[in-house]
């Protein structure tokens, strides 16, 4: 076991990692800008760094400052959370020049895998259903026809250099895809001077389930559940639980078998996420990997009653797999609502500031992860998230039920948070069915 | 709440001993505040009494007490300085050094001369070594940082008159 370890990061994960470094008996170091003067993980840090200014590309991005870091206060490991340098691979690589364990997978993976096409195709050699398509450029409109009749309508057009949802069309007849094909292509040479288009099948409905994978350096692997995380706004997830209330037994063996097969196949170190697209039929299509720890990793951690940041430290310090872990069951259900300081009345503008008032939530199946405190002034440098609240319930009702306690419970006063639109979720009909899909609050904007 | 209602409630808390009233129905809530007499004191003991749907009155929860962590360098005390010493910063992580090898002379000493442009350290990071030079003109007052102590972003280095 390591016997310290630097944190690269800061805010709710910051501490989340000090808190298991504890556990483990393993010192800790803490960078921070200086932003972060007053910060929690700072506080509860053994030994504290201060890297630079605010700006995270002057502080939590600045790699030579923290590898700096790491040696002068002889850290034999860096964790670096999620977010910043958690997926850059050259961090990691100058890691592993500096002889300091990058807690994650190796540079080499992370590159590999956060190549969205090399991704696709190791998943797919690994047996991964994978969203069907082009395989790379499409020359001309008779071969988009062709693919098109192929993959089944309706499909996406999408700029190779693309982004920002720019020379994109979504085309769902075949009367329109010529048409498609010219504009996505000349809007593609505008916005990025490459009208090369791809093309996938494109599904209205889907919803974004995804699988929590665990691999030690011999070449074991296990998936510990599906995590459900349809409810985004802009793509950013808001809320999300454990197990899925729309994946039944049969499809939750299929999804965790090609998961682990697909990790496996990559010989997957470290802790991931295999996201998946599930359609309206109940099939699913691998969408990318993560190489990191999720934001929402507490809500697999309370319904398998496991410390993933913990297990996460040991398995880079070289433990095995099964002496790690010696038998899981998922057990009830979790859900998870991340509190960010933003005001929804006012399409969700960001509001940082001092906190006045600060009250937790707590009692039975209540989790909070925050790294906020009363009279804590939020730095306007980094992510809005302030807070998030876990609840366990033996069943999914329960669950909501106690989300609902808690969120009413949850005083934060002086900035601004989500908390009132949480709790509009949670009190939805369709919510509480469980009959929502990633553009539920999309089609709900004007309720919320 | 209807107008009236909070009429009433008002006159409740200005004729009583009440500092705060919260009250909540319907999940709609109303919180009342006595504005003190005296800005300047703070009221010892302020009672919030809800009524209708019993609430749990909102704690503040205590700022946390804990040792306080190792900085890598113990700050000395935020001290004024006279305006006419500065103090020189390192601008990045790492080993100080004051001379440019293990046997050879430091670059400066206390009661030297500095000019702009004058390298007066080392600050070792990742195996390279970065000279940090003086800004300004002026005589070194102070040499705050011993010989191969690590130093953080920004901590002080060098106290210098300025000439």
């Amino acid at each position: 076991m390591f016997k310290k370890i630097l944190i690269a990061n800061r805010g709710e994960i910051a501490l989340r990692i000090i808190r298991a470094c504890k556990e483990l008996g393993v010192a800790t170091v803490a960078v921070y800008s200086e932003a972060d003067t007053e910060s929690l993980h700072v506080r509860f840090a053994d030994e504290v760094v201060k890297i630079g200014p605010g700006p995270s590309a002057q502080s939590y991005l600045n790699i030579p400052q923290i590898i700096s870091a790491a040696e002068i206060t002889n850290a034999e490991a860096i964790h670096p959370g999620y977010g910043f340098l958690a997926e850059n691979p050259q961090f990691a690589e100058i890691c592993e020049s500096c002889n300091i364990k990058f807690i994650g997978p190796s540079s080499d993976m992370i590159a590999n895998l956060g190549d969205k096409a090399f991704a696709k195709e190791k998943m797919k050699q690994a047996g991964m259903p994978t969203i069907p398509g082009s395989q790379g450029i499409i020359k001309d409109i008779q071969e988009a026809e062709l693919l098109a009749e192929k993959v089944g309508y309706p499909v996406i057009l999408k700029a190779t250099a693309g982004g920002g949802g720019r020379g994109m069309r979504i085309v769902r007849e075949k009367e329109e895809l010529a048409k498609a094909f010219n504009t996505a292509s000349s809007e593609a040479e505008v916005a990025f001077n490459n009208p090369d288009l791809y093309m996938e099948k494109y599904f209205e409905q889907p919803r974004h389930i995804e699988v929590q994978v665990l691999g030690d350096q011999y070449g074991n692997v296990i998936a510990l559940g599906e995590r459900e995380c349809s409810i985004q706004r802009k793509h950013q997830k808001l809320i999300e639980e454990s197990p899925s209330p729309a994946v039944s037994e049969r499809i939750r063996k299929k999804m965790i078998d090609a998961a682990v097969k697909g990790a496996k196949k990559s010989n997957y170190e470290s802790a991931g996420t295999i996201e998946f697209l599930l359609d309206e039929d109940g099939k699913f299509y691998f969408m990318e990997m993560n190489t990191r720890i999720q934001v929402e990793h507490p809500v697999t951690e309370v319904v398998f009653s496991m410390d993933l940041l913990k297990l996460q430290i040991r398995l880079a310090a070289g433990d095995k797999l099964d002496s790690v872990i010696k038998g899981y069951k998922l057990r009830g259900h979790a859900i998870e609502c991340r509190i960010n300081a933003e005001d929804p009345a006012k399409n969700f503008r960001p509001s940082p500031g001092k906190i006045e008032i600060f009250h937790i939530p707590g009692g039975p199946g209540v989790r909070v992860d925050t790294h906020a405190y009363d009279q804590y002034v939020i730095p306007p440098f980094y992510d809005s998230l302030i807070a998030k609240v876990i609840t366990f319930g033996m069943n999914r009702e329960e669950a909501i039920i106690r989300m609902q306690r808690a969120l009413e419970e949850f005083v934060i006063e002086g900035i601004k948070t989500t908390i009132p639109f949480h709790q509009k979720v949670l009190k939805d009909k369709d919510f509480i069915d469980g009959n929502f899909n990633t553009k539920f609050l999309e089609h709900k904007a004007n309720l919320f | 709440m209807k107008p009236k209602e909070i009429k009433k409630l008002i006159e409740l808390v200005e004729d009583s001993n009440i500092n705060q009233l919260e009250v909540s129905r319907w999940g709609k809530k109303v919180r009342i505040m006595k504005t003190p007499d005296n800005p300047g004191m703070s009221s010892s003991s302020s009672e919030v009494m809800t009524v209708a749907t019993p609430q749990p009155a909102p704690q503040p929860a205590p700022a946390p007490t804990m040792p306080a962590p190792t900085q890598v360098e113990a700050k000395p005390a935020a001290e004024s300085l006279p305006t006419n010493i500065a103090e020189i910063n390192s601008p990045m992580v790492g080993t100080f050094y004051r001379s440019p090898a293990p046997d050879a002379d430091p670059y400066v000493q206390v009661g030297d001369i500095v000019t702009p442009g004058q390298v007066l350290c080392i600050i070792e990071a990742m195996k390279l070594m970065n000279e940090i030079e003086s800004e300004e003109k002026g005589r070194i007052v102070e040499i705050l940082i011993d010989n191969t102590q690590p130093v953080e972003y920004n901590q002080a280095l060098f106290k210098i008159e300025k000439l």
